[in-house]
This record gives structure tokens, sequence and C-alpha cells, in this order.
């Protein structure tokens, strides 16, 4: 007789801490698909059971957690993780114990596990397309803000490179915030941006501090038609956090803004909020978290089993029809093929999407140094 | 002039440019040595990852292919009475040793293969990037360093050899150490040549002056 007892899988997504507001959309888009799956019969007959615990945005408590879920509960995937530090954390539990992680959060790259499947973007598909836009747009004198801590390090490490490939190209400044900053910690920045009159800003700031940064940039009466804000991080969770008027002008780059005017996207967005209403706003990171969990129930009926040496070769041959378009894991590195995207915030916290790739961008996680113009990178112009 | 402000508890810290040697690391061509299971594979795997050339052979070639940047070489116990000759010459380039014991007899192998730097068996993926990156740098300074001994050691033979010189204009001409100096530079700047080789040729004559002095002194 076939196994038809409920298939548990892990879930790690922060409810609080730092970054809780956007962990916490992707555990919404987790929940979404794990729901969808469930009312469609679940896995041949087996239903998804999720096994959550809130690791409250807190390296060590990850990997506690993560251990706990393995040795525990028993589970053999694991959903979760944004910051790289706590990814960073929970990636010895998982080899150790020989599990799977699905890693739904764009990140600095140089990471490759047997044991991990990273959904979200790596540098190569969003940082050079976000560089080429802005300075083609607004120029080459850039300055730097950031969270305290190693995403935004490597991450201003490539923009830098990227801007002293364009002549003229300069870093005006750079400066680190901690993760947990207020408003008062913007004060001396803000003032310093209004002195040094960057063409844009590059913030790596994350988490719930973002709002805080373009708050006081408002506030400091900065115009983003002359000097916006470019992001990666800065995604639909972060503007209606700080609201649609601070917001607007400014820029981030994405595989996926809910904005995008598709038929799969609408219909995944409809059963979203026929769900969960407004708790949350949809974002690439939720959309990831979403579409990932397709990649693994997919693969599971493929395998039969979840025991990873049976299911990982199904992931790595696995394509699914995300939101954002065909995504497919690429065998060689574990990383996603996806879609970079230039959105603008527009006035009603909506990203309007003003560059988008055609086709798919194969992941490259370990490039040292990313070109400009890269004609295999280049984006379609939808709107100035 | 813009006032340097320091914003509350924001830090400063400066971006630093990749160095060269992360910059090469897709033109590096890397040669693996290890037999072709599933280690060997991933070991391959994760340098075409990092965007390495790679060329994985399995036994070990008797002689390196031509433009070899780096050897990764699998050292298990059957391979430890094997030559390693073409590892020691002085092009050769570095070798990391890929161990799967650390005994005294195999860390013995690993000094007589003249290794660099080891990976441990089964092989992550984690580390191989800094280990290429350690040893390609520790291997260009010992170059570096090789160079310049041998170019101190050939300056401080020459400077024995000048002092000789020195010594037997002194002893010849009855002029002070400092004029003999000077007739060696002179001597060297008219025939276009080192100064040294000025004093190799001096000490030369002298021994064949030498012994005429011998032959004039027989009564």
């Amino acid at each position: 007789m076939a196994n038809k007892d409920p298939l548990k899988v892990g879930a790690l997504y922060s409810r609080t801490g730092v970054t809780s507001a956007i962990e916490s959309s992707q555990r919404l888009g987790t929940l979404l698909a794990i729901e969808e799956i469930n009312d469609h019969g679940g896995i041949d007959g087996r239903e998804l059971v999720a096994i959550e615990y809130d690791p409250a945005s807190d390296p060590s408590q990850f990997r506690h957690l993560a251990e706990r879920l393995v040795a525990i509960d028993n589970v053999n995937v694991i959903f979760g993780c944004y910051m790289s530090s706590t990814l960073k954390a929970v990636t010895p539990i998982v080899e150790k114990y020989n599990r799977i992680l699905f890693y739904a959060t764009l990140y600095e790259g140089f990471e490759f596990s047997n044991n991990i499947i990273y959904t979200g973007a790596a540098p190569n598909q969003n940082s050079v397309q976000l560089a080429d836009f802005m300075m083609s747009m607004f120029g080459g004198r850039v300055y730097l803000v950031g969270s305290d801590y190693i995403y935004p390090y490597e991450s201003n490490r490539i923009m830098s490179d990227l801007v002293r490939q364009r002549p003229g190209g300069s870093i005006v400044a750079q400066r680190y915030v901690p993760l947990n900053a207020s408003p008062k910690d913007f004060e001396g920045i803000v003032s310093e941006i209004k002195e040094l009159r960057p063409d844009f800003i590059f913030s790596t700031v994350v988490g719930n501090a973002t709002q805080h940064f373009y708050r006081a940039y408002a506030e400091a009466g900065l115009d983003p038609k002359s000097m916006p804000v470019a992001s990666l991080t800065t995604s639909e969770v972060e503007v209606s956090q700080m609201g649609a008027a601070v917001a607007a002008g400014h820029f981030t780059a994405a595989p996926y803004f809910a904005s995008i005017d598709s038929a799969e996207n609408h219909r995944v967005l409809n059963r979203f909020r026929t769900r969960f209403g407004d708790e949350t706003r949809p974002n690439a990171c939720w959309e990831a978290a979403y579409f990932q969990v397709y990649l693994f129930a997919n693969a599971m009926r493929s395998a039969g089993t979840d025991s990873v040496p049976v299911l990982m070769p199904q992931i790595l041959e696995s394509e699914f029809l995300a939101p954002q378009g065909r995504v497919r894991v690429e065998p060689n590195n574990h990383h996603t093929h996806l879609y970079p995207r230039i959105g603008r915030v527009n006035s009603k916290g909506d990203f309007a999407i003003v560059r988008a790739s055609k086709n798919a961008v194969v992941p490259d996680p370990y490039l040292v140094t990313h070109s400009l113009g890269d004609w295999t990178l280049a984006l379609e112009t939808l709107k100035d | 002039m813009v006032k340097p402000r320091t914003p509350t508890r924001s830090k400063q810290c400066v971006v630093r440019e990749a160095p060269q040697i992360l910059r090469d690391l897709r033109s590096l061509r890397v040669c693996v040595f290890h037999p072709h299971d599933q280690d060997g594979q991933g070991l391959t795997r994760q340098l075409e990852r990092i965007g390495c050339q790679v060329q994985a052979f399995w036994p070990p070639l008797p002689d390196l292919p031509e433009g070899v940047d780096v050897v990764f070489f699998a050292l298990s116990p059957d391979m430890l009475s094997a030559d390693f000759t073409r590892f020691h010459r002085d092009d050769a380039p570095p070798v990391i040793a890929v161990i799967s014991y650390e005994n005294p007899t195999l860390i013995e192998a690993v000094l007589r293969l003249g290794a660099i730097a080891t990976v441990a068996s089964p092989v992550r993926s984690f580390g191989l990037l800094s280990v290429l990156v350690l040893s390609r740098d520790w291997h260009n300074t010992v170059k570096k360093q090789q160079m310049r001994i041998a170019q101190l050691e050939a300056k401080l033979r020459g400077a024995r050899q000048v002092a000789e010189a020195q010594e037997i204009l002194c002893a010849l001409h009855g002029i002070s150490k400092e004029e003999a100096y000077h007739v060696i530079r002179e001597q060297a700047m008219q025939k276009r040549v080192t100064a040294e080789e000025i004093a190799r040729s001096i000490i030369n004559a002298n021994e064949i002056l030498g012994v005429k002095n011998l032959r004039s002194q027989v009564p």
C-alpha cells in the first residue's frame, strides 16, 4: 500500500527580530504553496505539513532550530533563511545530517553546498543590471550605505568594481550602520549625501531599518529625480513600511515585482489575497519562497521519496512556471535561472518595471569580476 | 571642501579592489590528478564552478601538460612510492595534495611531493577557493624570494671580487683602495661592462702575472 502519511517539512522564517517583515512574507509565500499543493491532493496523496519555528533573525537560533528540525522533528527538507549570516549558520547542519535547505533570498554569491538549493538572485542576476542601468541614467559618482554585515561588504565590492569600469566612475563615500539602526543613525549619512551630491546612492541597508534611511532621505528634502537610491533589498515589503510617498522614485533590481503583468502572476496574487489578505506585500523573496516549494513538490513526485540521494537529482532537473517566468535549477551550481528586472516605485507604492530581461540569466555565483555592458545581460527597455 | 563627518554609530571602511590573483581565477589552468570517483568529480566540479580551466587525469601523467598553473594530486596510499621529481623542477607549478590519511607515513609523502597545501578527502566545496588562492599567492612569494636570493648572492660574490681586485691594484700600483675602485669603475664604463666583470678580469690576469713575477725573481 502506498504511503499516505503526512510529509513533514521544516520552515525557518523569522517573525521577530531585525528582518521579521521580509521573512514573514517568505513564510506566507511558503504556506500559500503548501496549501495549494494540499488542496490538490498533496504529494501523491500525502499531505504536506510545515513544522515552523521563529529563529528571531538570529544566526545562532537558526542553527539551533535547524538542528532541532532535523534531529527531533526528523524533517528531510527545510525552507528558510534570509540574511546570508543565517544561511551560514544552517549550512553545517544540513551538511552534517545530509538534508536539503531551500534558500529563497538574493545574496552575495560564493556559496555552493550539495545540500542547498538557492532560488534567490546571485550578483550576476541583479547587481550588474542595476549598476548598468543606474550609471547610464544618472552617472558614475556613487554613495554606498549598508547594514554592517557580510552581504553589504561583498555587494559593495562588486558595485565598486562596476563603478570603476566606467570612465569617471567613483565611490564618493561608504558607510555602514548597525542591523538594528534607528532613524538617528541616518541623520549624519543623509547630511553627508546632501554635501557630496552623488549621482545615485547604492543602499544595502536591509530589514526593518530600511524605512528609516529612506524616510531620513525624504525628510532632508533630497530628490529621487536627480539623486535616487538604488537597492537590491528594498522590496514591496520595505516600501509599505516606509509608505509610498517616501519610496516613490527610488529603484530596485530583482527577478520579481508584484506588478509583473502575466497571467501566472495574476493567478498566484489572487489566490494569495483571497487566502492571506493584506498580511504582507508580495515581493521577490516571497515569490522565490513560493516557487521553491513547487520545485520540491514536483521533484518529490518524480522521486517518490524525500530521501536526499534520490530527491536531489530530481530537484536539479526541475523547471517551474513561476510568477516571474519559467525558472530552472542549474545542476552545476544549485542556483536558479532567473529574470533580472529593474523597477521604480510609483506614487501608489508599486514598482513600475522599467527594464526587464527577456531571457532567464544563468546563475554564476563564483564570478569575481563582473563586466558592464555584457550583452548577454542586456535588459529590454519597457519605459523610461 | 567637505568636512569629514562621523555619523552616529555609522562605520566607515574602504571597499578594496579584488586583487589580481582573484581576478585571474577564470583563466587559471588547473591540472587534477585524482581517480575519477565521486570525490574527484566533486573536486573538479567545484573548480569548474569557481570558473577555472580544469583538466583531470588518472593515473597521473609522467609529464605535466604545458602551461599548468596549479596541480591537485590525490596522494592515495598506493601513490606513496611514485616518482615526484617532475614537481620539483624550478618551473614546476604549486602542488596541492588531496589526502585521506594524516599519519606520518602519508605526511612524509606530502613533504616529498613538495606540496604547498593539503585538502582533506572527502573534498568539501567550502575551503577550496581559499586554498587555491593562498597556495598560488604563497608560491608566487616563494618564487620572488628565490629570485631575490639569487640576485643577492650574485651581488655578494661580485662585491667580494671587486674587493679582491682593489687589493691587487693597490699592491701593484701603490694606490689607495678608493683610487683602485675608481680605476675599476672607469674601466667598466669605458668597456660598457659591470665593475664585477672588470674585477674578475683583474683577478684572472693577476694569477697569470703572478706566475711571470715568480720567474723574474729567478737570479
